[in-house]
């Protein structure tokens, strides 16, 4: 009788002890973080709902700076300079060709040019320009105007 | 005896579950769990990826005196098969540094020792140095970084920008932040009208919505007499007089007088006024608005700014146009009679109160102004708000939310004091710029980067130092009167807004630099910004480009190749079929129109120029986005030999 009743005093406190950690998986509190995140302002406009990665955000301004002249600032091919071109460029928003397409056979496109891959030479070649870093920035942003819904 | 055992008993018991509980504390770590989850994630993964010991893992970053434990649950940043992880797996962004060269903390603000989630990422009361959110990240490359340009951190670049051109040094002492040029108000009173001027001190951006004038929300009063103070100065710097108004403008026919319009329309276009100014938003950026002017300052100023800009506006960057006096007032009749606001309703004439002038000083003084514009008597103001240099370190308990009803965090405060710093007191003096929300994010951004940490002298890359170049003589004073450096750069001095000058002679031909002075053509069509036709004399050219010859030439880009044709038939082929040139370079009306067309390159370019270009175009001109081709000599040379037949 005793026992048990020690025993009942006692299992409070066990549980107590047990439940005190449980409750904090990482994504509960972390909405104040990112409630911050949905403002950053993505420079492009990527027709994508979703908040770019840090990846897609650098290469999103390389994009702009090297490509978007032929390329169009939407991904689309449809940059000022494009109707100059035959072939046209890439549209990046074609997600069935660029779900066909390899990060590494971007990333060669980007460095080698279009000449690299047996496509059309008017395609330049940026190896020379930007380092590997900032070329798989430039890939992940190319990528996102195809898998961003 | 019997409740002395029971006590003992009880006691007994209490032990043992107090020693029970430490442990089963410790087992049920949140740490240890996901350390575990870690173990069970990489384990179902196709790719080799090691698992890891249960333990508590940090890094510790001697020279900045920093232990960060934020690798015991983020145990993938440097796993690249874990790109997709969840969170707190997942593989970090690849940036230029590593983890266990600069820590966590140092970028991502938080408590770096703490092992528990709400401890190190969470709100912590009294913890000063909160976790930045994403959007402000890049106020910790502003730590060590402290050039122009911070490659990868576009936000912070822009923050900075729109410091320098908001003059924020004006009003608060803030590194990194030269004062702007700033127009002198003496002489207003005989420039401006007080229309114009009320109108401009309550909503600046009613008459020129790119202004960088802010609106310090006066009442009609305050507008009213500071107008007044401000038109009883009527003394232009120096004591330069105005010159009468020409007479054609004043009693000239109808008929003569829309000639002299259709004249002045057509050198108003010849010089090419809107590559700088904006016509109702329309053209350049680099000066101020003129689509309505005319409804701003008299006939009689504008006649003689534009004769010599810089004797009534010392400094400033307007070239003085060559014109013959017939096309000056003809440029004039035009913009009187073109640029006029039909909207604008004159206030009734006005006689100024007995006390306006001490009243106007006031208020002058109580909004700063001279923390901008210079006035003779005023002096300048200096830092009258408060200092900017450590704001990134201040503390929350130092700010004053007031009854804003923001979320009380620094970031929050100070963007939201960017936006609206009247949400914080009515007697705020800071005024409202009228930013857009990712520019007062952009310039929060640059200010919280300003902490007191201690930074390692080895770690910060400091600003290149501006150019001290000031060219003398005739040239100099050429470049002076011409403001030259208002678009060029010469010698690391200038803006860039067209190009750098430094190796033109080394670059163009002489032929082609006398021609380009007098009839300015511009190189890339697809520029907004041309440069204008001033009416140089022939001797102004000539002292222009021998100047070059000798100064903005180097011997390191002397190049010869040859003339034979069967070079110049490769490098033909260079330029067609292997390097696709003509998808940016235009020849015969062919290619596209990203760089400048290439049908006179021969005639244009050096050899030197054409070959080093070709070799490394960012050593000569560095962000250009031609890209570099890593050419043989033999490639090089053949491409320069097939340019140089384009004449």
């Amino acid at each position: 009788m005793t026992r048990a009743r020690t025993l009942a005093l006692f299992l409070p406190l066990l549980l107590v002890g047990c439940t005190g950690k449980k409750n904090t998986p990482p994504s509960v509190s972390a909405d104040s973080v990112r409630a911050n995140d949905s403002a950053v302002a993505a420079p492009a406009a990527v027709p994508v709902e979703r908040v770019l990665s840090y990846e897609e955000r650098q290469g999103s301004v390389l994009y702009m700076k090297y490509c978007a002249v032929c390329h169009g600032k939407e991904g689309k091919g449809d940059g000022f300079n494009a109707f100059n071109l035959d072939p046209r460029p890439r549209d990046f928003s074609d997600s069935a060709y660029m779900a066909a397409l390899s990060d590494a056979q971007i990333l060669q496109t980007i460095s080698g040019g279009g000449r690299s891959v047996n496509k059309s030479p008017l395609m330049p070649s940026y190896g020379g320009t930007i380092d590997n870093r900032q070329a798989r920035y430039v890939a992940a942003y190319v990528r996102a105007f195809s898998t961003g819904q | 005896m019997k409740p002395l055992r029971l006590t003992f008993a009880i006691v007994a018991v209490l032990f043992l579950v107090v020693l029970a509980v430490s442990p089963l504390k410790d087992y049920l770590r949140e740490w240890k769990h996901d350390q575990t989850e870690y173990n069970r994630l990489v384990a179902g993964l196709p790719q080799r990826v090691k698992q890891v010991d249960i333990g508590i893992r940090q890094v510790w970053v001697r020279k900045l005196d920093r232990v960060d434990r934020c690798v015991t649950c983020h145990l993938g940043v440097k796993e690249p098969a874990l790109h997709a992880a969840p969170e707190p797996f997942t593989t970090h962004p690849q940036v230029y540094h590593d983890v266990d060269d600069l820590g966590c903390t140092f970028c991502h603000e938080g408590q770096g020792s703490a092992t528990e989630y709400r401890e190190s990422i969470g709100k912590v009361k009294y913890w000063d140095r909160p976790i930045l959110p994403r959007a402000y990240l890049e106020a910790s490359c502003a730590k060590c970084h402290r050039e122009k340009d911070v490659p990868q951190a576009p936000i912070l670049n822009l923050g900075r920008k729109l410091i320098r051109e908001s003059n924020c040094v004006g009003c608060h002492k803030l590194e990194g932040g030269e004062k702007q040029w700033i127009p002198s108000l003496d002489g207003i009173g005989e420039k401006v009208n007080r229309t114009w001027l009320v109108n401009w001190l309550k909503h600046p951006r009613t008459y020129a919505p790119s202004t960088r004038m802010p609106n310090f929300l006066l009442t009609d009063e305050e507008a009213g007499t500071l107008a007044d103070f401000l038109l009883s100065f009527k003394t232009f710097p120096e004591e330069a007089a105005l010159e009468p108004e020409p007479s054609q403008l004043t009693s000239a026919g109808a008929d003569q007088k829309s000639k002299l319009v259709e004249l002045g329309a057509t050198r108003f276009r010849e010089a090419r006024c809107i590559s700088c100014h904006p016509i109702n938003g329309k053209g350049g950026y680099v000066a101020p608005e003129l689509g309505k002017i005319a409804s701003k300052v008299s006939a009689q100023w504008l006649y003689n700014y534009i004769k010599r800009p810089k004797r009534l506006q010392p400094g400033v960057v307007m070239p003085r146009y060559r014109f013959k006096e017939e096309d000056l007032v003809g440029v004039v009749a035009y913009m009187e009679s073109e640029f006029v606001d039909y909207d604008v309703e004159q206030l009734p004439p006005h006689t100024p109160d007995p006390g306006f002038y001490e009243k106007g000083r006031a208020l002058f003084k109580k909004y700063s102004c001279g923390g901008c514009h210079a006035l003779s008597g005023m002096g300048r103001a200096e830092e009258t708000g408060p200092e900017l240099t450590k704001i990134g370190a201040k503390r929350l308990y130092e700010i004053d939310f007031g009854r804003s009803g923001i979320e009380q965090t620094l970031p929050v405060y100070l963007k939201t004091k960017l936006l609206t710093p009247h949400v914080f007191g009515e007697s705020m003096k800071m005024p409202q710029f009228g930013f857009r929300e990712d520019e007062a994010e952009a310039i929060a951004v640059a200010l919280l980067g300003k902490t007191d940490d201690n930074i390692p002298p080895d770690l910060i890359v400091p600003d290149a130092p501006s150019g001290t170049f000031a060219p003398q003589g005739d040239f100099g004073k050429l470049v002076d009167d011409l403001a030259c450096l208002g678009c060029h750069v010469m010698n690391g001095r200038g803006r860039l807004v067209a190009t750098d000058l430094s190796l033109e002679a080394s670059q163009a031909r002489r032929a082609w630099i006398e021609g380009y002075f007098k009839v300015p053509y511009s190189l890339r069509p697809v520029l907004t910004e041309r440069m204008p036709k001033l009416y140089l004399s022939d001797a102004e050219i000539k002292t222009l480009v021998d100047y070059m010859e000798m100064a903005f030439i180097s011997d390191s880009l002397d190049h010869t190749v040859s003339t034979d044709p069967a070079a110049a038939a490769i490098g033909r082929g260079l330029y067609y079929e292997r390097y696709g040139c003509q998808s940016c370079h235009q020849v015969g009306a062919k290619g596209g129109y990203v760089g400048p067309p290439l049908d006179k390159a021969g005639t244009r370019l050096t050899a030197g120029w054409i070959f080093h270009w070709l070799k490394n175009p960012q050593r000569l001109k560095p962000g250009t986005i031609e890209p570099n081709n890593n050419l043989s000599d033999a490639e090089a040379d053949a491409l320069t030999a097939y340019l140089l037949t384009l004449k």
